[in-house]
């Protein structure tokens, strides 16, 4: 076991060196000078090239690489041109925001998508199992933004139960939180939990239908004993890797439904800074969610293996 | 061997004997019939069984692949999936009918009164679990003992059944056991419970030859050490002649004969049976599955009238078109033929 996680940590350092290129290489694919977009409209040249100089855009690319991997080492994600803060300010500013959205997401499809998908697969081909996988398909087909504007129209619009957009730290006020992440966390978890009910539905399907689960029958065992303790635990390891890449593509892609309800999280941070050449910004967001990406998927393969006896010893 | 289910007019008293099992019947299957509803047709997989098992002692079951015996076997543990099976006829056991009971009452008696084992010891154990987990969790299910009573018991079946190194064994998942170990566990869970009845449904099929012999020789050790009864369903009628003491032969979901294994082997009735045995090789040989007689199962969703075995019999006359009965040909020895007793006919074969 110890080897396969050696192993696994190993193929880490390639997939950061070749993930910090990309992640560098960013702001030479986006098109547009940056320090002529930040010296405003007709700039005289010496105000360009101080702003090239103040941001290392005057050395050679590799300086600058070297530089930039130095700053990210220790911490430091350079400078929002826009903001004039440093970068890593703003996403420890947003990353609770979308850290909160995404936990309460994937949460609410975990609990939804397992027990739907459980329980369809032991009714299944009753009308139970005919409508969770209506339920699912309508989850993973509605576009996330028709979900947030019918729940703004109804629940906030309609009923006004809730706010209709906006954001309350937990620290400040907990029910107004609640109040403002409900609907964006449902509106994320409903899709994921779609894939997930599939996914849990037909890997209880082939469990239910396994000798050993033929064996926990004839063992006189009842019939919850024989779903929860010998069908879920084979059945759901594989949901372990799902749950953690779904979670991972929730820090990263929250754009729209961000947008949506007016959530000042990731996805607002990351389009602001493309529309305005951010760089910096487009940079250090996109290297923290892939880490985090990277981390998720490295917990993943160890709770796998430990919830895999034959990899775990 | 009481395995006719012949029209109630000729035999009405030895039936109610045997209900009562004053014979010693300890399972008693009366006229089992199973039919799986498909989208259009209906497969009748089991069509009017009948056997008796008598304590202490081991019942054959033979046939070729598709007769009915897993769906008789899981039957009488009522494991066939409740949505599509439909099951009429009487299991007897322990005085009561095993059709009629609750699912609760059910669940008592399997893997404590009736256990089973199957063919594939590769996938018929919980991958997740230690096999010593497993053993004791049948125990835990059945016996009011502590978690460490269990576990001590659990290592003693599994000493029982001869596994080496048991206490080491026990905290092993089944990945670290061979097919033949594997077996082993499954038959130390089986017994743990000490049951009158086991089942076990091709046992050694999955195994190679010498595991073969061994598994056997353990079941038959078993049946004398503790007084199991053994229904053995097998595709090799060596293994019957070696371990078993009463047979059954099944055809296209029927019983066509039964009787002692002294009665089936010196004397089949039956001209299935006889080819059976004209196709059983030696002892000395690798021992082949039962396929050497010409032509084919017939059609379970549609089931032939009159004699099932016609299409293939050479011994065949104009009455085999009527369903022939169980007829008794010596005490206990029944055959379904119309021809019984065959021995006359030896020369036409
Ligand atoms: N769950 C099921 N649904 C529908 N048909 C079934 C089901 N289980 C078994 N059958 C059918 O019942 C018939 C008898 O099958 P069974 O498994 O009892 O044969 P068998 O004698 O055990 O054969 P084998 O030697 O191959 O194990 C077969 O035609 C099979 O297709
Ligand atoms: S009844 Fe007729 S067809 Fe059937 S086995 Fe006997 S002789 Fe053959
Ligand atoms: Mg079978």
């Amino acid at each position: 076991m110890l080897r396969l996680l050696g192993h696994r940590l190993l193929q880490l350092i390639p997939t950061i060196f070749i993930l910090s290129l990309i992640i560098f290489s960013l702001q030479h694919l986006l098109p547009g000078d940056p320090a002529l977009a930040l010296a405003g409209e007709n700039p005289d040249p010496e105000t360009v090239a101080a702003i090239r100089a103040r941001y290392g855009l005057d050395q050679p690319i590799f300086m600058q690489y070297l530089y930039w991997v130095g700053g990210v080492l220790t911490g430091d994600l350079g400078l929002s041109m826009r903001h004039n803060l440093p970068v890593t300010t703003l996403v420890l500013q947003k990353l609770p925001v979308t850290l909160q959205l995404a936990i309460m997401g994937i949460v609410l499809a975990l609990v939804f998508g397992v027990v739907g998908g459980v329980i369809a697969a032991v009714r299944r081909n009753t009308s139970i199992d005919y409508a969770a996988n209506v339920v699912s398909l309508a989850g993973i087909s509605v576009p996330n933004f028709w979900l947030g504007i019918m729940l703004i129209l109804l629940f906030s619009i309609q009923l006004r139960w809730l706010p209709a957009s906006g954001y309350v730290p937990l620290s400040v006020d907990w029910r107004m939180n609640l109040a403002t992440t409900v609907m964006p966390a449902f509106v994320l978890g409903t899709a994921i939990a779609g894939i997930i009910m599939r996914h849990t539905r037909s890997a209880m399907i082939q469990a239910l239908e396994s000798d050993y689960v033929r064996t926990a029958r004839a063992k006189g065992l009842s019939p919850t004993v024989v779903v929860v303790k010998h069908a879920m635990r084979n059945a759901l390891t594989p949901i372990i890797t799902l749950g953690a890449l779904e979670f991972g593509a929730l820090l990263s892609g929250a754009v729209l439904t961000e947008q949506i309800f007016a959530i000042p999280g990731f996805g607002k941070l990351i389009v602001d800074a493309v529309f305005t050449r951010d760089y910096a910004v487009v940079q250090g967001v996109v290297l923290v969610t892939a880490l985090f990406y990277i981390t998720l998927n490295l917990l993943a393969d160890i709770g796998y293996i430990l919830a895999n006896p034959r990899l775990r010893s | 061997m009481d395995a006719s289910n012949p029209p109630p007019a000729q035999e009405p008293l030895a039936r109610d004997d045997r209900a009562s099992g004053s014979d010693g019947a300890v399972l008693t299957v009366n006229d089992l019939r199973v039919c799986f509803a498909g989208d259009r047709t209906t497969t009748t997989a089991v069509d009017g069984v009948s056997f008796t098992l008598r304590k202490g002692r081991s019942l054959g079951v033979v046939g070729e692949s598709g007769s009915g015996k897993s769906v008789s076997s899981l039957a009488v543990l009522r494991l066939l999936p409740t949505d599509s099976a439909q099951i009429s006829g009487e299991i007897l056991f322990a005085g009561q009918d095993l059709l009629s009971i609750g699912e609760k009452q059910m669940r008592n008696l399997r893997g404590n009164q009736i256990s089973m084992i199957f063919q594939e010891p590769m996938t018929s154990l919980n991958p997740s679990y230690t096999v010593g987990d497993q053993v004791a969790e049948t125990i835990l299910r059945h016996r009011s003992v502590s978690k460490a009573e269990a576990w001590t018991q659990a290592v003693e079946m599994l000493r029982l059944v001869r596994i080496p190194s048991p206490e080491t064994r026990a905290r092993q998942y089944p990945h670290n056991l061979s097919g033949g170990m594997r077996q082993r566990v499954m038959i130390a869970m089986a017994l743990a419970c000490e049951p009158q009845v086991l089942i076990a449904d091709e046992p050694t099929t999955a195994l190679d030859v010498t595991i073969q012999a061994q598994i056997l020789d353990l079941l038959e050790n078993l049946k004398s050490t503790t007084g199991t009864a053994i229904v053995l369903i097998t595709h090799d009628l060596g293994v019957v002649a070696e371990a078993c003491d009463d047979v059954i032969v099944m055809y296209a979901g029927q019983v066509v004969e039964s009787g002692s294994v002294e009665q089936i082997f010196s004397f089949p009735q039956h001209p299935y049976t006889v080819g059976l045995l004209g196709s059983l090789p030696r002892l000395d040989e690798e021992r082949d599955e039962l396929v050497a007689i010409g032509g084919t199962v017939p059609d379970m969703t549609q089931p032939p009238a009159g004699c099932r075995f016609a299409a293939r019999c050479p011994f065949r006359i104009e009455k085999c078109a009527e369903t022939p009965p169980m007829l008794e040909v010596n005490p206990g020895h029944t055959s379904r033929c119309w021809r019984t007793p065959l021995e006359e006919l030896a020369d036409e074969f």
